[in-house]
């Protein structure tokens, strides 16, 4: 076994060790609860009974198991994160461009940058609403804007972190502009696009969940407040819990995988 | 000397500028014609200043609010998080794995947090307001616990080449080299976390509270008026959430210039 | 394996300090709880409860009858935030917790998955009983749409009357209606608020029976109104003055209601594609509508009626008023709150005809 296996492995088992350790945790806190509360499954439940609601067939809703509703669910909610999360990154990525190329952009934008972030969606929410009067596209384009101040911030950093040398050298040999920016700007910049990737795509799945609740509907943030309200089992929430903290793992790895793929040369560097 | 002044003068002339025209288009209603919105959702500015004139004194006790949560939050995460970094980089090899598992933290959505710490904190004081305040500033620890975490950790270990050995071959103690080489080191990245940790903190305070058992705050003031249709008056209290957000931004920079200051 | 030794040591370290901060979580558990006799005077309990601070409402304008309720007792009108469950009233932090009677009440009583099961060891406080009920469920849109399109607005009307009377005969084929609608309630909570509802829409105020579905009743307005005024305190001092000064007549328009009741149930529709905004999700408080559609009663006016449900921030008012939506259900209190702050809406219908609030309390 080379040593990268085998730290790799090791790696892993530590990672397993500390799961192993917060399921430990929490099933300490279940059962204190579970002995001092009367509804102990509305505040921390074991684990074991939410592993069960997963597997349960009870019809919960509308011919639907806990499980059933959750998926179908997370399914409209993903849906409007991923294309609002794409257009976001877009965005992001042509702001970071004309920023970086007029400097009058940068710095009279570069503040309000940040306000927009300050907004809570719900004062943003009915603006949005009132231009598009279609409250699906208005949770496509909420989710677009809290995912592009990332994606922005971090490509301009990218941007910025050119070495002067070999800017000034492309220009001395008369380069395009075309060509300075996709032979040497954008491929420095890429990984940094990924790190404002990965804050964002997580990002973009919590924000999307709390879109959902704006108007209601469909998705997993309106069945997280109607199983907060106990129209449905408590398990649905517990597992949309769950569920989304699974998925914004997975987007944040997804993310990290695509960075491998576009940039091979730091493949060596990022292994370690 | 002069270049560099000017460059400064510009970075708030052209913001202001820009704020301006903005606002004078949003006065005049013809930002309204833009975007086709009417002066109803998106209410005037003469209007929204002069709910902040009148209720100055509502408002000021909401963001004071808000601010005590933000700041406790913000505080109390940052000190865990940096505290789990040190712990992390004592004992690297488990220190990392722990590290990854405590950033998954932060893939739960914020909505679904609030609720479970709302109940979890039922016990704590029999006064409502105090149990929601600690409710609502243990959201926010978590959500700048984990930024802080992983860039300490970042600085304890992201040192420069050799320096370490060259301590060690002075027969430095542990303790010696983390005082003297690791926390200074750690200070840039200290502020890198704070950059992204303040104005979440600000969010995840607004938004703790439109779940918390007691009734203020910005958030929950911005919440209860828009489901009134009360859009002007919820305008008055996203200004009051701009102005904390911006304020604490413009703080964390002035300190991180400061404590910059003489280093290379 | 020095590591594996420090790495043990660190978990336990962690596993005991959280569980003694759980432990001491526990300890502090020890409360005297203060429940009613059943036959202790409404007073007595609002005394008892407000001065204690415990009493809880939802806020977001669904507290005036609560504030018009403390006030009459000269009591403190302050009042805990309650959560969308009713964990609050469970581990006894709300002593006088707000309910609806179709919804909470039933969680509450009920053993079913999601309710709490005190079947009757709790008892509640009317607000019609009190005289301080505000009129909630009613039919509204934007008075720009009622002007240009009045017969389209009867049709409506006429039409989701027709649902609500077949609703109220028939509230256990109602609630499977609404079930297949695609319902996230479960089956049982469906029916026991079919039941509920019914009574709200065939009993007024003062508990006499109503048979002429959706009328206006104008007492029931007027106080609903009046209320609205004293308790609904708006910061922005343009629309708290625009409150100061609205009428019934700014606020309802009966004729519509009337003239389609009074009709044969044929319309000429201006506008054939219509959308009704619910206040929450598909849930038998919406029934009518629901076995209207179901039952083609809308289609027998010439109406191809979309219902879309609610359940989020931006309220019903909000999507009637910027078009996003035709017909909006919304309770009467939210509907003068939007009319202050300048939404041009219009009350054509009131399908509930008494407040479904009731403070919960738990008896000895």
């Amino acid at each position: 076994m080379t040593e990268a296996r085998k730290n790799s492995l090791t790696d892993k088992l530590v990672i397993i060790v500390w799961i192993i350790a917060l399921i430990i945790v929490w099933e300490i806190g279940a059962s204190v609860v579970e002995k001092t509360k009367r509804s102990p499954q509305n505040v921390l439940p074991h684990l074991s009974q939410i592993v069960e609601s997963v597997f349960s067939d009870k019809m919960v809703s509308n011919k639907q198991t806990a499980f059933q509703i959750v998926i179908t669910n997370a399914g409209i909610t993903l849906l409007r994160a991923g294309i609002g999360f794409l257009y976001g990154a877009g965005a992001g990525f042509l702001l970071a461009l004309a920023m970086h190329r007029f400097i009058t952009v940068e710095k009279a934008t570069f503040p309000y940058l940040m306000m927009i972030q300050m907004i809570p969606i719900l004062g943003m929410a009915p603006i949005v609403l009132a231009i598009t009067q279609d409250i699906n596209k208005s949770r496509i384009i909420i989710a677009a804007i809290l995912t592009f101040y990332p994606v922005a911030t971090n490509m301009l950093d990218g941007l910025k972190s050119v070495e002067k040398e070999k800017y000034d050298l492309m220009r001395s040999l008369a380069a395009s502009n075309w060509n300075i920016y996709t032979k040497l700007l954008i491929p420095t910049s890429i990984p940094y696009i990924f790190s404002g990737l990965k804050i964002a795509a997580p990002m973009a799945i919590t924000a999307s969940i709390l879109v959902d609740t704006l108007q209601g509907g469909a998705g997993l943030g309106t069945m997280l407040s109607q199983s907060l309200k106990h129209a449905m089992s408590i398990y649905v929430f517990w597992q949309i819990v769950f569920f989304s903290a699974t998925v914004g793992i997975l987007s944040y790895k997804l993310m990290s995988f695509a960075e491998k793929i576009f940039s091979p040369h730091e493949r060596a560097k990022g292994a370690r | 000397m002069d270049k560099h002044n000017r460059s400064r003068l510009s970075s708030v002339v052209l913001p202001l500028l820009l704020g301006l025209a903005v606002i004078i288009l949003w006065q005049s209603q013809l930002l309204h014609r833009m975007i086709d919105a009417d002066t109803f959702t998106l209410p005037l500015p003469g209007r929204i200043f002069n709910i902040i004139v009148e209720n100055i004194g509502k408002i000021l006790i909401n963001m004071k609010a808000t601010v005590t949560v933000a700041l406790g939050g913000l505080l109390m995460g940052s000190l865990l998080g940096y505290l789990l970094a040190i712990i992390a980089s004592a004992f690297p090899k488990w220190g990392t794995g722990g590290l990854a598992v405590v950033s998954s933290f932060n893939a739960i959505p914020i909505i679904a947090i609030a609720p479970i710490l709302n109940n979890l904190t039922k016990d704590f004081s029999r006064d409502p307001n105090v149990r929601s305040m600690l409710a609502k500033t243990l959201v926010v620890m978590i959500t700048c616990t984990v930024s802080m975490s992983v860039n300490a950790y970042r600085g304890f270990t992201e040192l420069k080449p050799f320096s370490e050995d060259l301590m060690k071959s002075f027969a430095a103690s542990k303790g010696t080299i983390f005082l003297k080489l690791k926390v200074p080191n750690s200070v840039p990245y200290i502020f890198t976390a704070l950059r992204v940790s303040v104005p979440a903190s600000v969010i995840s305070a607004m938004v703790s509270e439109y779940f918390a058992e007691y009734i203020i705050g910005v958030g929950r003031q911005i919440r209860e008026n828009i489901v009134l249709a009360q859009y002007a008056t919820a305008w008055a209290y996203i200004v009051a959430a701009i102005v904390i957000g911006v304020t604490m931004y413009l703080i964390l920079l002035a300190v991180e210039r400061a404590s910059m200051k003489g280093r290379p | 394996m020095k590591n594996l030794n420090k790495s043990v040591f660190l978990l336990v370290l962690l596993l005991t300090v959280v569980s003694s901060v759980f432990a001491g979580g526990e300890s502090e558990t020890v409360e005297e709880f203060s429940y009613y006799a059943a036959d202790a005077s409404v007073e007595s309990i609002l005394t008892d409860a407000a001065t204690k601070g415990q009493v809880g409402n939802w806020g977001l304008g669904n507290e005036y009858e609560v504030l018009a309720l403390l006030t009459k007792y000269d009591l403190p009108t302050s009042y805990l935030s309650q959560a969308f469950d009713m964990d609050g009233f469970d581990d006894d932090s709300i002593l006088l917790a707000s309910a609806m009677t179709y919804n909470e009440l039933g969680l509450v009583k009920n053993s079913y998955d999601g309710g709490y099961g005190y079947g009757e060891d709790v008892s509640f406080i009317d607000m019609n009983d009190e005289g301080v009920a505000m009129l909630e469920d009613n039919l509204f849109t934007k008075a720009e749409f009622a002007a240009e399109n009045p017969e389209t607005v009867k049709a409506f009307i006429y039409a989701s009357m027709k649902g609500w009377e077949y609703a109220c005969a028939n509230p256990e084929e109602a609630a499977e209606i609404v079930f297949n609608y695609g319902s996230s309630v479960s089956p049982e909570h469906q029916a026991y608020m079919a039941g509920e509802v019914k009574k709200l829409v065939e009993t007024d105020t003062e508990g006499n029976t109503v048979t002429s579905y959706g009328e206006i009743d104008e007492d029931a307005m007027a106080q609903t109104l009046s209320l609205a005024k004293t308790y609904i305190k708006l910061e922005d001092s343009v629309a708290a003055k625009a409150l100061e000064a609205m009428e019934l007549d700014d606020i309802r328009d009966s004729s519509y209601w009337e003239e389609a009741m009074a009709s044969e149930g044929s319309f000429d529709v201006e506008k054939a594609d219509v959308s009704v905004q619910l206040k929450w999700l598909p849930q038998a408080q919406f029934m009518g509508y629901y076995v209207a559609l179901d039952k083609g009663y809308y289609d027998e006016v010439g109406l191809n009626v979309t219902i879309i449900p609610g359940g989020g921030d931006i309220g019903e008012t909000t999507a009637v008023y910027t078009g996003q939506v035709d017909f909006g259900v919304t309770w009467v209190s939210n509907l003068i709150a939007a009319k202050a702050a300048g939404m041009d809406l219009l009350e054509i219908a009131q399908v509930y005809q008494r407040s479904g609030l009731v403070l919960v309390y738990k008896t000895e």
